[in-house]
């Protein structure tokens, strides 16, 4: 009997100490959000605005671009008085695990929610119960379907349509690719390919001999690569729809000393520093990109909104092309592969998009 | 009977401990949203939890069986996905969805319980390769996330249906109905074949059965987890379903679910569930740096895991 209580009087001591580590945490880090009592004001206004971004990743280093991005306009912004604090919630893949941090940011009074959606269609209830709620939500770069939220995107059938039809006039209507699409099943992939797919419908010469899923990763798709070429050594170009994919492709092909057929692309460096060292043997390609300033367009459009502006509910950004002419403008032969070069868009181009 | 009694007392106060991690979390809670023991809260909360609840009692039950379930989360896709596609109208309509969602999941629990109890194969290799089979299916039903479920069902289950918090009525009906299961010859064949299977095979159990019966079981209750999160989203994604694997492992070695079969109770594995989920929105709430949230939630994991070790070992002696 006694032994017991010792061992539950050890077990809440234990949990005690772990739970102090957090309140801990917390006292350091709650002095940056200043504005936290405010209760978030019914009438439009835009100062002082507590603001949160919950994303479904934040370790790809498109994100930690993005992030550096927002966080500058967000100093910017903060210093104009218009926010007073600004947070960054992780889901690490965990859609459910999003729903919850919306959900707490509802509790806490957020005034703006940004959002990078780890499902098109999961988060909904969630975001609509936000608006519901008095605060600005906008999505951006993975949207969400829901009609009630500001969505800041680029058209991703038009970025599959895009490089198809570069693609498909690159090789005269005629010839077999190979297609390197990203996961089965996630939205932004899908889209992509269905752009993709209605051009290769007008072009029946063009044969797809082989339909590669793979993660927007260089390793994995190395490998999906390798075995589709392997069984398709005579192929004449390759429909890519992401950075990775198009590097894993280039790379096997510059590796096996292949010929080096047309492959689409995306700005990503590993991609583009490639692309500039094969130029002079006749490589070539089109890419563009997922910029990384939808995330201060979305901030912007957010204060925009509690300024009174009224901003559009879809805000289409357009998609930045990359040819063999322009590539000396992107590529960074000095920064990592794993790195997305973009120029930040101008102030008064933000302006015209957010509709004021 | 002397020692039985011991065997209850240490059930006891490893269960003990995790409720009083359970109140420290709640304790925690309070201070940060005061708004915790209302009944909106209470509503909003337990549909948030009740997935990985209803995961990681299926989770339990193929563990209590001696194995382990990896094809968990595509399962709980799957079921999601037949539900949400279904074209539910009215409440016959959205039965009807979760009928066929739940005969599904329960068949896929089958076809895991048959390969294990029959081709011989560990359940870690079994359920690895289930989780491609179900997984595929998955995506043959449901290519990308859509599907729909009733709005009114959706904000009843969110919001609460006249005041009442239907996931949490959900989870208690579950738990009750497994209370009474594991009274019967069925619920006690499935400790004794999870604790020794030659054993129970020379004590005249049909212990093949007993395993399909089993990961069937685990099917229901994932295909409940499933439906669950449909309706708590309003629409199904195929890939959503992954984390639900790992989180109800960690659910049920929190509750005290032994690796190695027969030991441990569902309402360990409740509680193991709450503490992760009510860990995680307190992280949200104390505002600690997305990355050391994750370092925070794995440190109290291996510290109330360790400490759990510690208790059933000292109380063994």
């Amino acid at each position: 009997m006694n032994a017991r209580s010792v061992r539950g009087a050890l077990a809440v001591a234990a949990s005690l100490c772990a739970l102090t580590g957090v309140t801990a945490c917390n006292v350091e880090s709650g002095s940056t959000s200043a504005g936290a009592d405010k209760s978030a004001s019914s009438a439009p206004s835009a100062k002082d605005l507590k603001v949160g971004w919950s994303t479904i990743y934040l370790t790809p280093s498109w994100m930690q671009q993005t992030l550096k991005m927002l966080q500058t306009d967000v100093d910017k912004l903060k210093s104009a008085g218009k926010v007073s604090s600004f947070k960054t919630f992780n889901a690490n893949g965990d859609t459910s695990q999003q729903i919850a941090q919306i959900r707490a940011m509802i509790q806490q009074k957020y005034d703006v929610i940004l959002v990078d959606a780890g499902s098109s269609t999961a988060l909904n209830p969630a975001l609509e119960q936000a608006v519901a709620a008095g605060i600005t939500v906008v999505a951006f770069d993975s949207l969400p379907t829901s009609t009630k939220v500001i969505r800041v995107g680029t058209d991703q059938k038009a970025w599959g349509s895009m490089m198809a039809e570069w693609l498909a006039k690159k090789l005269d209507g005629k010839g077999s690719i190979i297609a390197m699409n990203g996961p089965a099943g996630v939205a932004v992939s899908e889209d992509r390919w269905s752009g993709a797919e209605t051009v290769f419908k007008k072009y029946p010469d063009i044969k797809i001999v082989s339909n590669v899923h793979s993660e927007y990763n260089l390793a994995p798709a190395a490998q999906a690569f390798a075995s589709a070429y392997s069984a398709h050594p005579d192929i004449d170009g390759v429909f890519s729809q992401g950075g990775a994919l198009s590097a894993a492709a280039l790379q096997t092909l510059v590796k096996q000393d292949k010929k080096l057929v047309p492959i689409t692309g995306e700005n990503y460096n590993g991609f583009l520093k490639l692309w500039q060292s094969k130029q002079k043997e006749g490589f070539s390609s089109l890419a563009t990109a997922q910029p990384n300033y939808l995330s201060v367009i979305a901030l912007e459009a957010a204060v925009a909104k509690r300024e009174g502006v009224d901003v559009p509910q879809d805000i289409d950004v357009p998609l930045p092309e990359i040819t063999d002419d322009n590539l000396g403008d992107y590529a960074k032969p000095d920064q990592a592969d794993d790195s997305y070069p973009i120029n930040d868009l101008p102030q008064a181009d933000i302006d015209k998009l957010i509709g004021k | 009977m002397r020692e039985r009694l011991a065997v209850a007392a240490r059930g006891n106060t490893d269960l003990l401990a995790l409720a009083a991690l359970l109140l420290l979390v709640l304790a925690a809670y309070q201070h940060y949203d005061s708004s915790l023991l209302t009944p909106a809260s209470i509503t909003i909360l337990s549909a948030q939890f009740l997935p990985l609840i209803l995961a990681a009692a299926g989770q339990t039950t193929v563990m209590l069986l001696g194995g382990i379930d990896l094809s968990l989360g595509a399962v709980l896709a799957l079921a999601m996905a037949v539900f949400a596609t279904y074209e539910a109208q009215g409440a016959g309509g959205v039965l009807a969805a979760a009928g066929l969602a739940l005969c599904v999941a329960v068949a896929a629990g089958a076809v895991n319980g048959a390969l294990v109890a029959y081709a011989g194969l560990p359940p870690i290799v079994v359920t690895l390769a289930a989780s491609f089979l179900w997984g595929g299916a998955t995506l043959v039903v449901l290519p990308q996330p859509g599907g729909q479920v009733p709005a009114g069902l959706v904000d009843a289950y969110n919001n609460g249906w006249n005041g009442v918090a239907l996931p949490a009525v959900t989870v208690a009906v579950v738990l009750g109905l497994w209370r009474l299961l594991r009274t019967t010859r069925h619920g006690l064949a499935l400790y004794a074949v999870g604790g020794n299977e030659h054993g129970a095979y020379a004590s005249g159990l049909h212990t093949r059965g007993v395993k399909i019966a089993g990961y069937a079981l685990a099917g229901a209750f994932t295909g409940l987890a499933g439906i669950g999160l449909a309706v708590q989203t309003g629409s199904a994604d195929p890939t959503i379903g992954a984390p639900y694997t790992l989180n109800s492992i960690a659910a049920c070695v929190l509750g005290g679910i032994s690796f190695f079969g027969g030991v441990g109770r569902m309402r360990g594995t409740v509680l193991g569930a709450l503490v992760i989920g009510l860990l995680t929105n307190l992280l949200l709430f104390t505002g600690i740096s997305p990355f050391y949230q994750l370092i925070v939630q794995g440190v109290i994991l291996v510290v109330a895991l360790a400490l759990k070790t510690y208790l059933t070992r000292e109380a063994a002696v």
